[in-house]
């Protein structure tokens, strides 16, 4: 009988997280259509846990190139608290973020790459909340 | 009576579980009937990075879109011919032809799309059908949606957002399931395919933008040969590692250095907009750029002759 409820209960754990790839899946698509005049290239999807001592990142690095504006979206998630903070890094500089000083948050963040390499984008809740989002790399044609 | 009842539970478990997993990244809804095996079941040999700084590396590599979106918007004309020949597909009749060629008609596809060649997608999309069938990889592609949007040439970034989110979706899904090998090899044929419409663009009339692109390049060579090396165990890896090794070495020509700057924003249209003000310089000769051209048309012919 035990052996039967640890079963059901894995089960159940897995099912919860193919419902979480779904939802997932739906938020991209959603954030997709905010992206306005420029062209999907890829997207981050993020779920991370509170902390009020340290709040988790998720780093992702991306090869940038040269000559091109890309457009950064975020969209967070339905459910969760947590508020996405966007911020582009080149190695330990940062180069720009959704999160304005004011605390408010950008819908759009745009770079204008003028050197190709390795960036990072790096993906934290405001306030170390919980939270679950989806951020959209895209490029504007500016020609 | 009791034992009959749990039975009844965990048999709807599995249904539902098979349902959910079933429906990943499938936009048609649809649930393959095929029983897959994961090529990990044969492929279980140590990699020689992680599995982690693998995915890192496949993720850093520029997606071909921005191949074609600076072919186009530097004023390139669409050309037909330099996209490869479909005709082939059922001579590609193994794991690793499928992929890479895969991964070259997953570029083509980017380049018809955004030069809005709905036409050709069709064609395209039929190779890919078939490619991604054998690799057990077609349900990520919405297929009858992505003909809709071709043939009744409608909503066009609909079009390249489908097709580019289900090379994404499909490339997450390899990669989840230990099939690496298929996805390093699919990232390195669009590379490829990517830089030969580059190349091929630069040999008949160089534009200062596209060649500067080729140089840069370089970058990604790196870590293409450093994922690819991973499965070199497998003497098809290592013939196609011999080839980029070639293009790599053709780079050596190739210098890059910076200038540094104080990035600055700027809102522009509403949004706001970070300009880097770091300048990056290239210096190369036309020699090298000649020898590059060659050696990046040499790897594509093997590719698209096996």
């Amino acid at each position: 009988m035990k052996r039967i409820l640890k079963i059901v209960f894995v089960l159940l754990f897995l099912s919860s997280i193919g419902n979480t790839y779904a939802q997932s899946d739906e938020l991209v698509n959603v954030c997709a259509l905010g992206i306005g005049n420029a062209t999907y290239l890829k997207d981050y999807k993020v779920k991370l846990s509170a902390s009020s001592v340290s709040p988790p990142t998720a780093k992702f690095n991306v090869i940038l190139n040269k000559g091109t504006l890309y457009k950064f979206t975020v969209c967070n998630a339905e459910g969760y608290s947590g508020e996405a903070v966007l911020t582009l890094r080149e190695n330990v500089k940062v180069l720009g973020s959704n999160l304005k000083a004011d605390g408010s948050f950008l819908t759009g963040l745009g770079f204008q790459c003028n050197k190709t390499g390795m960036y990072s984008i790096n993906i934290s809740f405001k306030g170390g909340k919980a939270g679950a989002a989806v951020a959209i790399l895209s490029y504007v044609n500016m020609k | 009576m009791k034992r009959n009842w749990l039975k009844i539970v965990f048999a709807a478990f599995i249904v539902t579980l098979l349902l959910q997993f079933g429906c990943k990244g499938d936009g048609s809804k649809s649930i393959s009937n095929d029983i897959e095996i994961p090529d990990s079941i044969f492929n279980d040999k140590p990699l020689m990075i992680s599995k982690e700084a693998m995915e890192d590396i496949i993720d850093n590599i520029s997606s071909p879109v921005e191949m074609a979106a600076l072919l186009k918007s530097s004023g390139v004309p669409f050309s037909q011919k330099m996209l490869a020949s479909t005709s082939r597909i059922d001579d590609l009749n193994t794991n690793f032809k499928q992929a890479l060629n895969l991964g070259v008609y997953g570029c083509d596809l980017g380049y018809l799309n955004m030069y809005e060649k709905t036409g050709s997608v069709i064609t395209n999309m039929t190779a890919i059908k078939t490619l991604s069938n054998e690799l057990r990889i077609g349900q990520f592609f919405d297929f009858s949606t992505i003909k809709r949007l071709a043939t009744n040439n409608e909503n066009l970034d609909s079009l390249m957002y489908i097709s580019v989110s289900s090379f994404n979706n499909m490339d997450e899904y390899l990669r989840q399931s230990n099939r690496g090998n298929i996805s390093s090899l699919i990232v390195t044929g669009m590379w490829i395919e990517g830089m030969y419409l580059a190349a091929m663009v630069a040999k008949d009339a160089p534009r200062a933008d596209i060649v500067e692109r080729i140089a840069d390049q370089k970058l990604v060579l790196n870590d293409l040969i450093l994922i690819l090396k991973n499965y070199q165990n497998d003497p098809s890896f290592v013939d196609l590692i011999a080839q980029i090794e070639i293009v790599k070495k053709e780079y050596e020509g190739v210098k890059i250095t910076y200038e540094m700057g104080e990035p600055e924003a700027k809102e522009v249209d509403g949004m706001l907009i970070i300009i880097q003000n770091d300048k990056q310089h290239i210096d190369m000769s036309d020699e090298t750029l000649t020898s590059i051209i060659g050696a990046i048309i040499d790897v594509r012919t093997k590719i698209i002759n096996l």
